[in-house]
């Protein structure tokens, strides 16, 4: 046991003095992390609508309360022209112009006062909020002036649904993505030491093989519990994303994980023959792991041939296991299929790199 | 220099009908040596004449095609784990955990065997690496790389050392220390076997060296038996003169054989002062004058060219 631990620590001094490497393990999942939540959750849904008052009395004032009362509305005040030229810019989504005379036609009841409103119908989400927002205030606004009660009025009372919101949906993704790249890079350093020799001056010493293979594994087990903690807190601590589910199942996924992308890295470091080369190889299994299992919209949002494909990656089922069991995602498929899957996976590569790979 | 008599004790390496192919290349073809405990062994030869095929097999790195190899009264290809704890490896390009300090990988090795063994300090000091302690192995020079290759070689205090280059990259000093080290391993009892471009370095050390070329060895025994086995005759040099026949050069008296390396002209000759004299006059008769002329005794570099028919170094 003693070697095996030695060599584990030297490994861990090795990385953790390797700035590039530190960096791409676990800085990268954090930006990730950082990036996407700020994106999909950072920046307020808050809405900027212009507002040009040319009647200016008390009557456009109360109008200009009653949308400026309403949740997450902006409201910009300035002349026709300038709000017309901040709309073309993308600063405020839509212009209400209030006319002169406003107060006194609604006063008189002398029939409808007009309000000019610009939207921009190409933008259809902000055009159907705009008219349903002014529709809803200028309904009020007919109600008081004509004297009448509302009939219905509603009362509005949040709940919390099972839908996953994107957040949480893509931590569990992220850490799944972070443990396949911790396990398949472990095939660049394995190469370069191959190469450098340090592997058959090592054979060359009283220690044994699994003890090499040992330390290896364990250093990358270390790792992924790292960045396990890192995803997972700031996942929780900034964006709120509850981690409910047993820690065990969580676990025991992250391990068999863990172990089957490893595998797959001493696969890659079975027929790289250069260091270069590992780099390569790494690289060309990452993306399509990355990008067709899942890890950034549901597999269910892919055309049929890409699902095909889906089906067969370990990482679907990672990530669709870390989802089930972290944040209670809809399942692609069945959990105990996720653990069979990766389970497959890990024997087969294991019998791949025991068979192929080379010490020297 | 005293040789242990064959008969004395079981000798620490016995190689017999070593074979090696990789596909068709016959690396290592029919390989048989000994060598005895606590003298200094050297494997010499040009890149790719099988020693490092040949050394891999005794250290149990590798299994050759077909051959007995006994190393220290072991099995060295069915029982390699028996024998790894009692030798020493210095691999020539090894390069070691570059981002741990020298003492790390000192220790990191030490861990690796049982007990006893020399300490760390020990070592540092043998090796004269002290400043360098806590210096990160990538930023060591060579030669300095070189030293820690041998100490960890050493970390185990083994019964057989495998040097492979031990002075590559190292600056004269240096390579004189490590030569130091070397006769102390053998003064403490212990056997080396040794591999090296530099023929000066096998004439210093070594107690018996055998010539390898092509997986096969030309020749074993000691330095002084290797070359006088060749060579009864002085080396006559000089700068190569254009212009100056072969055959004249073969017929001049006491000449047994002629050989050019590197622009230099050999003359094996038993008339040390006949051979010169008629260099002159040839020369004169040119209207040159032979550049550098010298004499010399035989060396393990004559054997090496006589040989192989080239210079180690190339």
């Amino acid at each position: 046991m003693r070697p095996l631990l030695l060599l584990t620590v030297a490994n861990i001094k090795s990385f953790t003095r390797d700035r590039a490497a530190l960096f791409w393990t676990l800085a990268f999942p954090l930006i990730f992390v950082l990036l996407f939540g700020s994106i999909f959750t950072g920046g307020s849904s808050e809405r900027s609508i212009g507002f040009a008052d040319l009647d200016g009395t008390p009557a456009s004032g109360q109008l200009k309360g009653a949308f400026a009362a309403l949740w997450n509305l902006k409201i910009v005040d300035g002349t026709e022209d300038e709000l017309l030229a901040s709309m073309k810019k993308g600063d405020v989504v839509a212009v209400i112009i209030v006319p002169e005379g406003y107060s006194q036609t609604v006063a008189a009841k002398a029939g409808p006062a007009n309000l000019t409103v610009y939207t921009d119908p190409s933008q259809s989400g902000a055009d159907a909020t705009t008219r349903q927002l002014v529709g809803f205030v200028l309904s009020a606004v007919n109600q008081a002036v004509a004297g009448v009660p509302p009939a219905v009025e509603p009362s509005f009372k949040p709940i919390q649904t099972n839908d996953l919101t994107f957040i949480s949906y893509l931590v569990p993704s992220i850490l799944g993505m972070s443990l396949m790249q911790v396990g398949i890079f472990a095939s660049v350093p394995l190469v370069a030491d191959r190469q450098k020799l340090i592997l058959k001056r090592l054979q060359a010493t009283p220690l044994r093989r699994w003890q090499l293979v040992g330390s290896n594994v364990l250093m990358r087990l270390l790792i992924a519990i790292v960045q396990t903690a890192i995803i997972v807190g700031v996942g929780s601590a900034l964006y709120h994303v509850q981690v409910a589910g047993s820690w065990l199942l969580i676990g025991g996924l992250i391990l068999l994980g863990s172990l089957a992308f490893i595998a797959l890295g001493y696969v890659i470091a079975s027929f790289a023959k250069t260091e270069d080369a590992a780099n390569g190889m790494t690289s060309v299994v990452q993306f399509p792991l990355m990008f067709l299992s899942g890890t950034f919209f549901p597999i269910d949002a892919m055309p049929d041939a890409l699902k095909t494909v889906a089906r067969a990656l370990p990482l679907t089922y990672l990530g669709d296991g870390l989802r089930q069991v972290m944040v209670d995602g809809t399942p692609f498929s069945p959990l105990w299929v996720c653990f069979a899957v990766l389970a497959v996976w890990l024997v087969a590569c294991f019998g791949i790199a025991a068979r192929f790979f080379k010490w020297q | 220099m005293s040789i242990p008599t064959a008969a004395a004790a079981e000798p620490v390496i016995r190689v017999a009908g070593l074979h090696k192919a990789y596909g068709e290349t016959r690396a290592v073809d029919g390989v048989s040596f000994e060598v005895q405990a606590g003298t200094i062994f050297g494997l010499l030869g040009p890149n790719g004449a099988g020693k490092t095929t040949t050394v891999e097999v005794l250290e149990g790195l590798r299994e050759p095609d077909r051959g007995e190899v006994r190393v220290l009264g072991v099995d060295a290809v069915r029982d390699p784990d028996r024998l790894k704890p009692r030798i020493g490896v210095s691999l020539q390009t090894a390069a070691l955990y570059p981002k741990l300090t020298v003492v790390e990988v000192l220790d990191l090795f030490r861990g690796f065997y049982h007990l006893g063994g020399r300490s760390t300090d020990e070592l540092i000091s043998l090796m004269d690496l002290g400043e360098k302690r806590t210096t990160r192995t990538q930023n060591l020079s060579g030669g300095q790389r070189q030293r820690l290759s041998v100490a960890l070689a050493l970390v185990n205090d083994p019964e057989l050392v495998f040097l492979d280059e031990p002075t590559t990259g190292m600056d004269p000093a240096a390579r004189r220390a490590l030569w130091d080290v070397v006769l102390g391993l053998r003064s403490a009892g212990r056997t080396v076997l040794l591999t090296t471009h530099y023929l000066e370095e096998a004439e210093v050390l070594c107690d018996r060296v055998a010539i390898m070329d092509h997986g096969h060895i030309l020749e074993e025994g000691t330095v002084e038996e290797l070359v006088s086995r060749r060579f009864k005759e002085r080396a006559v040099r000089f700068d190569t003169i254009d212009g100056l026949p072969e055959e004249r050069l073969a017929r001049m008296p006491g000449v047994a054989s002629v050989k050019h390396e590197d622009g230099d002209t050999l003359l094996y000759t038993r008339d040390v002062a006949g051979t010169i004299g008629a260099v002159l006059d040839a020369a004169e008769g040119l209207g040159v004058e032979p550049a550098n002329l010298g004499v010399r005794r035989a060396t393990l570099e004559d054997v090496f060219l006589d040989l192989t028919g080239r210079a180690l170094r190339d």
